[in-house]
């Protein structure tokens, strides 16, 4: 049967044999396209990067070292932050609303404007590529942190307040070894996230590390030194994901099948509430923004102030002409968004059904859509390029590629999420795969689905952004690049206001239709 | 009927007066319990009985301190829930046991004086979990136990703090019926030697009519008294070979018919 095999992925071949497999293949397909597209400066093959990683070893090492370096410190101060803010949520439950919020729009805020803002506060030195670092993993570890924080029967908090203790004790003898699984699974996506932020730090003007190389390597065309980078990268990147998943399950057995859903807590009942809460949330970033700006007496020539912003779009004298530019630059990059936000979401559910129908291929495929899935988009963005060019097929496929791993991987657990015994029910009546397929796994992937099709919205536009701005030129991405280096601010926060603001906006629009589709399919996750 | 023992009571009657509770969710308010007057006797044992979803546990809850009441008071002596809990004078088990998974049973019998802020008198924690029957499993975790050992194990925990008031949520309704019946015959005495005041939610009869000192049928939601039949047997009961258990027992069972019904008790 082929659905339990599924269930067994051994019965086909077992799991190491099915890895190393897949990595064969990979490697095998990856020398024969080089070689099929030889002297067209597109592909180098395995062959050509590891004589080129020789070939540099001491250099590429140093680089290594340093971006490492950078990302760990990245790493420790995000997860600290994370940790922080939910352990400030669940003490104080009302704070939820507006933390998320708050930390979701700062996961949304462009590292390509975030990175040379960051530069021209802190010099050239190490600091912009701990923060990128910090910033690109706290998001996820908060979200993974607050589903552990959260993941306890009622009756172990019930037994800590008929002992007439409250939130703290809860914390210290209930919830924080629940969560420790949770958080190790954070931890794993946060490890090559943390590597990403790194990177891009130091394209934006760093001295040293692999982000530098790959910025000369492409600059000067040279093919075999941006794919064995890249290749680097990437290693470095799932050997991270890898190790952090083998301290987890060392640490707290089989990790939790983890989607990572932002928590939504229930709305406010009444329509007065409602406006408030919502008047909160606008408020809040807003005041953020202007008070950590005045609180550290940042330069109004490059700090600009929601007020600058106003005025340069609505009320300045040329605020037209701005206006003009930025929705020109914003339609383009929507264009190509949009298909690839779509193309990556579908492309990934569908992969996820046909390796349920094709078990033998799934064993092989996943391990490697595992791997793929945390290799950065800094490293296989300027391979997309090379490849497709720099037009509009290049950037949606880099968009459509940064979503499609993910997705799969966690359509593929939702898929599994199918209950047993209604599996057994379709069984029974020999239905079929095909039927049990629609009729029953797919409504059990719907959760799963919809948790990463908000996810892919901060790395939808992390992808495209990045994309415009290291290769194609084109869009908002390249926009924010090009006000950076001639240092027109204003246009500078405008645009990342914009970005923020249309995060945050799909965000709102995905998660309404996902409670729409779930309050049929899985109502216990829309349970209140 | 005091403790057969003449043992002193140390736990204090319970007086729920006025007590009603509307459950407020996204539609319409939904009446869980009330209005309800009873007072449950110092040292004795009350089982409630009822149909499923009619709020025995929500009254459980209440009286634990875990939700305020919409209406009426709840008192122990003269403190309030909160302030027996706060001085740890109550002890609840729950139906899945809720022994946390990382501690060993010691360590979990041992949390419950964490909790209340006591000493962690290990001496007294084995010489409990000794009385549970569990000696020789201190240093195991909750996973390598059987269920019928870690309902004894939440029973043990909820005894270490020697609470006047124990609350048991249905504590043996997820073990099967053979250990079900060791359990009602093995653990009772360890409260009731005490004297402890206990409510013990319930949906067998033979348990109900086995380990209590009277027993309440509730009406469906919302929550009212329907029948109230005191248990004048002596423990520890033998419930197959005894005419006097199978008559109450048969009670019980009609009351329990008469308010999945909807009806009023006939005069017995």
């Amino acid at each position: 049967m082929t659905t339990r095999a599924l269930d067994r992925p051994g019965l086909t071949l077992p799991p190491f044999a099915a890895k190393t497999v897949g990595i064969v293949l990979l490697f095998i397909l990856w020398e024969a396209a080089a070689r099929a597209y030889a002297g067209s400066f597109i592909l180098a093959g395995p062959l050509a990067v590891t004589a080129y990683l020789a070939q540099h070893a001491d250099l590429l090492a140093r680089a290594t070292a340093r971006t490492l370096t950078n990302a760990a410190w990245g790493f420790l101060w995000g997860n600290l932050a994370a940790i922080a803010l939910a352990v400030i949520v669940i003490l104080l439950p009302r704070m939820e609303r507006l933390a998320t919020a708050v930390s979701l729009l700062i996961f949304c805020l462009p590292l390509v404007a975030t990175g040379p803002i960051l530069r021209v506060l802190f010099g050239t030195g190490e600091a912009p590529q701990i923060t990128l670092a910090a910033l690109a993993v706290h998001y996820t570890t908060f979200l993974a942190l607050m589903v552990g924080l959260r993941a306890v029967p009622q009756s172990w908090l019930d037994l800590v307040r008929t002992h007439g203790r409250g939130a703290g004790a809860q914390l210290v003898y209930v919830r924080t070894v629940a969560s420790l699984p949770y958080l190790t699974a954070g931890l794993q996506i946060a490890a090559p996230a943390a590597i990403l932020g790194a990177m891009i730090g130091e394209f934006t003007g760093a001295e040293r590390g692999l982000g530098v190389l790959t910025i000369r390597a492409m600059r000067a065309m040279d093919v075999d030194a941006t794919w064995a980078i890249a290749t680097l990268a990437a290693a470095l990147s799932i050997a991270a994901y890898g190790a952090f998943g083998w301290l987890g399950r060392r640490l707290t057995g089989t990790p939790p099948a983890l989607l990572l859903t932002a928590p939504r807590p229930a709305p406010p009942r009444t329509l007065g509430r409602r406006v408030l809460g919502l008047a909160i949330l606008i408020v809040t970033p807003l005041l953020l923004w202007y008070g950590v700006m005045e609180a550290f007496s940042l330069n109004p020539f490059f700090a600009k102030r929601p007020a600058d912003i106003l005025a340069f779009l609505v009320t300045g004298p040329e605020a037209a002409a701005h206006r003009a530019a930025l929705l020109g630059a914003y339609a383009e990059t929507l264009a190509f968004t949009l298909p690839g936000y779509a193309a990556g979401l579908a492309l990934g559910a569908l992969m996820a059904c046909a390796l349920l129908l094709a078990p033998g291929l799934g064993t092989t495929m996943l391990p490697v859509a595992v791997a793929l899935r945390s290799i950065p988009i800094v490293t296989t963005a300027p391979l997309i390029v090379l490849a497709l060019g720099r037009g509009a097929a290049g950037t949606i496929a880099i968009v459509a590629v940064m979503i499609f791993f993910p997705t799969l991987v966690a359509c593929l657990q939702g898929l599994r999420q199918t209950p047993r015994q209604v599996v057994d029910i379709f069984d029974s009546y020999a239905s079929g795969r095909w039927r049990l397929l629609i009729l029953a796994r797919i409504p059990a992937m719907l959760p799963a689905f919809f948790a990463s099709a908000r996810m892919a919205i901060p790395a939808a536009i992390l992808a495209v952004t990045t994309a415009e701005w290291l290769a194609t030129g084109k869009g908002i991405g390249a926009l924010m690049a090009l006000t950076a280096s001639t240092s027109d601010y204003n246009m500078l926060w405008s645009a990342i206001t914009l970005v923020a603001l249309t995060a945050a906006a799909t965000y709102a629009a995905v998660s309404a239709l996902e409670d729409a589709v779930l309050r049929v399919y899985a109502a216990e996750q829309v349970a209140r | 009927m005091p403790p057969d023992n003449g043992q002193a009571i140390v736990g204090q009657a319970v007086t729920c007066a006025g007590l009603s509770h509307t459950f407020q969710t996204g539609g319409a308010p939904i009446p869980a319990i009330g209005p309800l007057d009873v007072t449950f006797a110092a040292g004795k044992t009350t089982a409630l009985l009822g149909p499923s979803g009619c709020g025995k546990s929500t009254l459980l809850r209440l009286i634990a301190g875990l939700e305020p009441p919409s209406e009426g008071t709840i008192r122990m002596g003269a403190e309030t829930p909160d302030e027996v809990c706060r001085r740890a004078g109550l002890a609840m088990a729950f139906q899945d046991a809720s022994l946390l998974p990382w501690r060993s049973l010691r360590g979990n019998i041992a949390l419950a004086l964490t909790l209340a802020r006591r000493q962690s008198d290990m001496d007294s924690v084995d010489r409990l979990i000794d009385m549970v029957g569990l000696s020789g499993f201190e240093t195991r975790r909750p996973a390598e136990l059987s269920g019928g050992m870690r309902q004894r194990a939440a029973i043990a925990r909820c005894l270490i703090s020697e609470p006047d008031l124990l609350l048991l949520d249905e504590p043996f309704g997820a073990v099967d019926e053979l250990t079900r019946r060791r359990l009602n015959h093995d653990l009772p005495a360890l409260w009731q030697a005490r004297g402890t005041t206990a409510l013990l939610v319930t949906h067998s009869v033979t348990e109900a009519v086995t380990l209590a000192d009277r027993i309440l049928v509730l009406s469906p939601r919302p929550a009212t008294i329907m029948a109230d039949i005191d248990i004048p047997l002596p423990h520890p009961r033998r419930g197959e070979d005894d005419p006097a258990f199978q008559d109450l027992a048969h009670r019980v069972v009609a009351a329990l018919e008469a308010s999945a019904e909807g009806r009023p008790l006939a005069a017995q």
